[in-house]
């Protein structure tokens, strides 16, 4: 065991060695921690090393069909540091051509104003002077041509500090809706909404001050790379936005209107393919401020009226072809008269007629007679309808619906009647509009949705599929008695104004008055009339809803035919000359000029480079643009293709993209079916063309 | 302490500075992981803590188990490891996940878990040299017979860690001299070639200076150019270092209170010995030390009675190599060496390499029960 004994000598040998060397690591310690502290604490005071945030790049907003509502630019802050180490030599040579160069660019001082400034700023020892604030790319890339600047951070004592700023491009175009997020304030609309989907992920970079104001980052890589915010898309359709804005403006000013809405959703989704507010400023102009679409609840007035016949007909109190008398167009329950609106009544009516008429005195009636026991049972109809639930809605702000029921205090003997043609009641534009919507959509009440999906570098990684908040708020049987009356309102009832020989409207006017603050209708002998105009089109085959809200219209004419009305004749009249799936089209295209044209026709360059390529030789006409080539009895003839300005050209034998390039050149929108050459045009050659044209042509 | 002591037989006092330091692994990793919970996980300050106490609570598991066996078997087991591990070695060298640009990590096909093919190696190694040293001793003292044939395994392993990881390399390479000297290998042999290898070693770095390598070469190169320069501006982290152990004085700034370990690279694993010093001062990295100390103390004490050459071979080389590596981090900490990737073992925050460290303890309790039972009771050696 001598050899054992030998092993552990050296084993403890080593353990001296290991303990020695403990030792050493503590005093070493020691000396750092206790002996030298303040030296190494000085340092840290010195040396100051913080993270920064790196702002993550804010996703991009989209409309349905791509357009970039919108989107992140950076600006720029560019300052100097007027006592940078190197800036010594360049300064007082250059400082005079700089300041040239500032007030050439800026135009808002003199070069030797400008000149003077940076003169007093540098021998202050500003080492942050503010050159220029919030400038876009280009300005900068300008600037860091400029003498001095052009010399960089460190010998031009450049500084470039980067923000993120939203841009809109279509600027106001349903700026309310797309709303803004701003930390710490209450954010709105779509942006604040999906905030947490758009913001993406700060990163973080460690930096260090090397003087002042100058932090230089640390390491090359960030310590946490920035992860980008994901883009939404939004169901907005940027074009019918664009109409929609553009008709209810037009609408607001004519009747010098307080504000208004216009929303138009489609039937079968609930998707918002326009969402518009316009309000009149200090200065009369008309702005988005406030989403009055979805956070505005008023007495709805005579929309309501639908909601009213729909539970009559759904606890089969009433039919259609019921008659009630109209009593000269007064009728009075408990204390208060009930008028119609046109004086005098209209004699006895049936039920259908009295929608279609808007009276208030049949439809009170009507639903007085029914539910005048038995209030509860109207009311909780109205609830089956979806009426007394908000939509929930992703876009902060919505106003809860008010359906009062019997148990309320504020209940009394009239509020039955009156809520029967909407008033005692408060809905919101969007929750009426989706009302209606459920009636287009035979009875199933789709929730407003303004965003379809989330996506990430173009991947979708969230689809917002549409969502069915009820599958039937009343049986088919009702909504057929229902939609014949909706289309007889526009076919000759209160909105016959907006027929059109194209496609047929359904759905009804409304005309409230807005009750004051204090509870009353009239105040200083003035009243508020809120006209509105809400249905579905085409009436057939419902494609969209829209509902049209303006308030106090001013100027004397406040029916909801003739304010609202217009809007959304003009947004459903474009929306369908723009919607070919919607139309029936072979009728909107007849093909009144549909002979098949033989001849071939082609761009007279074209036809020289393939008479170059297949060695074949044809006579063709000089100084001719367009050349067409017909068999003849021998051979190939040619003709020359005239088409004159203003006039739709022919474009019959041509290939797509010649005849892509001639009609679009020319402002007419084209439609194309089939592939090859183009066999049959719906317009004619010649036709004078106008704007809005739009042209069918049918390829072989 | 009862607990531990009940279940679980082996030196008691080892088991106690295990339980010791695990602790303070737990408190020091939970604080130190604060800013990086915050940056990677969003906040959630506890997940480190959950998966390091896994981490711990299974290292301590597998020494458990580890210890229940009979220690001859480990002679066998050394021979079957290292003929797995340096085979593996070279295809982690190859293949192996990159990260900080050394392949080091081999990723198991099956299970998933990558590990350093080098914590295996690494313990392969001693217990094969345990092995060897055991049966040569008769013949020890020879060049051919002892010294060549003990030589090789160390430098065919030593090599292909060198190239990924330099530093473990060469505290393997070292750790292995030493049990060698323990060993009673030819003292002159090994003076030999410390000798050469310094001269070897002088000739790489004057190449590296002047030309420029790609790989790893240019870090290590960096590391020492930066040691031994001194310049403040370059050696950011030795000065991070130095300036936590100022924070802390001589009692700490108190556990949680660290302002360093926002700007201390990996202050729960490379730079754990520092931030213990800024939070438990002086005085705390006294204890840490004190307890390595008490580790090997035990371990030299306990092999006294130990039944066999072999046993004590093999204890003695994983105690050292535990502790020679727990030097070199808190020599790193106080900047008595450059910098190096050397976890402090049994209290840094780390993967895998938890585990083998913890098999090594169980190793060295597992020959420690041995020395117990043959010289009968517990008393004699307590």
């Amino acid at each position: 065991m001598n050899d054992s004994k030998d092993i552990l000598g050296r084993a403890r040998m080593i353990f001296f060695v290991v303990s020695f060397f403990g030792i050493l690591i503590l005093g070493r310690a020691f000396s750092i921690g206790v002996i030298n502290r303040d030296y190494w604490q000085a340092k840290k005071e010195h040396q100051t090393i913080k993270f920064r945030t790196i702002e993550a790049a804010r996703g991009n907003v989209y409309s349905t069909d791509g357009s970039l509502l919108a989107t992140s630019l950076p600006i720029y802050d560019v300052r100097m540091d007027l006592r940078a180490e190197h800036l010594d030599k360049v300064f007082k040579k250059e400082v005079d051509s700089l300041a040239y160069y500032l007030a050439k660019n800026f135009k808002d001082k003199t070069a030797s104003e400008y000149s003077a400034i940076l003169k007093r700023e540098r021998a202050k020892k500003n080492r942050y002077f503010l050159l220029r604030r919030g400038v876009k790319h280009n300005v900068l890339k300008l600037m860091k041509t400029f003498p001095i600047l052009k010399y960089g951070k460190y010998r031009g004592g450049l500084i470039v500090e980067t923000q993120n700023r939203r841009e809109m491009p279509f600027r106001h175009l349903a700026l309310r809706t797309l709303g803004k997020y701003q930390e710490g304030v209450k954010s709105i609309g779509i942006e604040g909404a999906y905030n947490d989907f758009l913001q993406g992920i700060e990163g973080k970079q460690l930096v260090q001050k090397i003087s002042n104001n100058v932090w230089r980052p640390l390491n090359a890589e960030n310590e946490i790379d920035p992860k980008e915010g994901n883009d939404i898309v939004t169901s907005i359709d940027i074009i019918i936005q664009d109409v929609a804005e553009a008709e209810l403006e037009r609408q607001l000013k004519k009747h010098n209107a307080q504000n208004g809405c216009v929303v138009l959703m489609e039937v079968e989704t609930g998707y918002i393919r326009a969402i518009a507010n316009l309000q009149r400023d200090a200065d009369s102009t008309y702005d988005e401020t406030y989403n009055f679409a979805i956070g505005n609840g008023t007495e709805p007035g005579s929309t309501f009226k639908l909601a009213s016949l729909m539970a009559l007909f759904e606890d089969g109190l009433a039919k259609p072809d019921d008659i009630y008398d109209t009593h000269g167009g007064k009728v009075r329950f408990g204390n208060r008269w009930m008028k119609d609106s046109h004086e005098g009544g209209y004699g006895k009516i049936t039920l259908a007629d009295a929608f279609k008429l808007s009276s208030n005195t049949a439809i009170s009636q009507a639903v007085n007679q029914a539910y005048e026991n038995h209030p509860e049972k109207f009311i909780s109809r109205l609830k089956k309808f979806r009426l007394d639930q908000s939509l929930g809605i992703d876009i902060k702000g919505e106003r809860p619906p008010l359906i009062k029921s019997p148990e309320n205090t504020s209940w009394s003997g009239t509020t039955l009647p009156w809520m029967s043609i909407g008033y005692e009641s408060r809905l919101t534009p969007l929750q009426i509009l989706a009302f209606y919507n459920a009636v287009a959509n035979n009875g199933k009440f789709m929730k407003p949705q303004f965003v379809e999906e989330i996506r990430h570098r173009g991947q979708t990684i969230q689809k917002f599929d549409p969502i069915v908040l009820n599958e039937a708020i009343c049986s088919q049987n009702t909504i057929d008695m229902l939609k014949p009356m909706l289309e007889s309102v526009v076919e000759d009832g209160t909105a016959s104004n907006l027929k059109n020989p194209f496609f047929k409207i359904a759905g009804k006017t409304g005309t409230a008055q807005i009750a004051y603050d204090n509870g009353g209708y009239i105040k200083n002998g003035e009243r508020k009339y809120q006209a509105s105009f809400v249905g579905y089109f085409p009436a057939n085959k419902p494609k969209y809803s829209c509902i049209v809200v303006v308030s106090a219209p001013s100027n004397s004419v406040y029916y909801g035919n003739m304010v609202a009305g217009p809007v959304f004749k003009g947004v459903a009249d474009k929306v369908y000359a723009r919607n070919l799936e919607i139309q029936d089209t072979e009728q909107k295209f007849a093909f009144n000029y549909s002979e098949t044209e033989q001849k071939r026709c082609a761009n007279a360059n074209d036809l020289a480079v393939i008479m170059s390529k297949t060695g074949r030789k044809l006579a063709l006409p000089v100084d001719e643009e367009w050349i067409q080539v017909m068999q003849g009895p021998q051979a190939l003839s040619t003709s020359p293709r005239i088409s004159e300005n203003d006039m739709v050209p022919d474009v019959r034998g041509m290939g797509l993209k010649d005849a892509l390039f001639l009609l679009e050149n020319k402002g007419i929108r084209v439609k194309v079916n089939g592939r090859g050459q183009v066999r049959k045009q719906s317009v004619k050659a010649g036709t004078r063309i106008n704007q809005n044209m739009e042209i069918l042509i049918e390829l072989t | 302490m009862k607990i531990p002591a009940i279940y679980a037989k082996g030196d008691k006092s080892i088991w106690i500075v295990v339980l010791l330091l695990s602790l303070i692994s737990v408190l020091a990793v939970y604080s130190s992981t604060g800013s990086l919970a915050y940056a990677k996980q969003g906040g959630d300050t506890e997940h480190y803590l959950i998966k390091h106490l896994f981490l711990v609570l299974s290292g301590l598991f597998l020494m458990y188990v580890t210890h229940l066996a009979n220690y001859k078997m480990f002679s066998r087991l050394g021979q079957i490891l290292l003929f797995i591990a340096i085979p593996l070695l070279a295809v982690t060298l190859v293949t192996g996940t990159s990260l900080n640009e050394g392949s080091r990590w081999l990723t198991l096909p099956i299970i998933n878990v990558s590990f350093q093919t080098s914590d295996l190696a690494k313990l392969a190694l001693i217990m094969y040299l345990a092995r060897l040293l055991s049966r040569k001793q008769d013949q020890i003292k020879e060049f051919k017979q002892a010294f060549v044939p003990l030589m090789v395994p160390i430098g065919v392993v030593c090599g292909l860690i060198l190239p990924a990881n330099f530093s473990t390399a060469a505290l393997l390479f070292a750790t292995c001299l030493v049990l060698l000297f323990i060993g009673r290998v030819n003292l002159k042999y090994i003076f030999i070639l410390v000798a050469s290898g310094i001269i070897a070693f002088a000739l790489f770095i004057v190449i590296a200076i002047n030309f420029d390598l790609p790989g790893r070469i240019g870090t290590w190169k960096a590391r020492i150019e930066n040691f031994s320069s001194g310049e403040s501006e370059a050696n950011y982290q030795a000065e991070q270092s130095k300036i936590a152990i100022a924070n802390g004085g001589l009692f700490g700034a108190g556990p949680g209170n660290s302002s360093q370990r926002n700007f201390l690279p990996q202050a729960y694993s490379d730079f754990i010995f520092a931030f213990i010093l800024e939070e438990y001062g002086i005085m705390g990295g006294f204890v840490v030390i004190l307890l390595y100390i008490i580790l090997l103390y035990r371990i030299v004490a306990v092999l006294k009675y130990s039944p066999q050459t072999f046993a004590t071979l093999l204890a003695i080389g994983c105690g050292i190599m535990l502790v020679f590596q727990a030097l070199i981090n808190m020599a790193v900490a106080v900047n008595l060496f450059p910098v190096t990737g050397q976890p402090l073992p049994l209290v840094s925050m780390g993967g895998t390499s938890i585990w083998f460290t913890s098999i090594s303890i169980g190793i060295i309790l597992c020959v420690s029960r041995f020395c117990v039972k043959e010289k009968g009771g517990e008393d004699a050696i307590a």
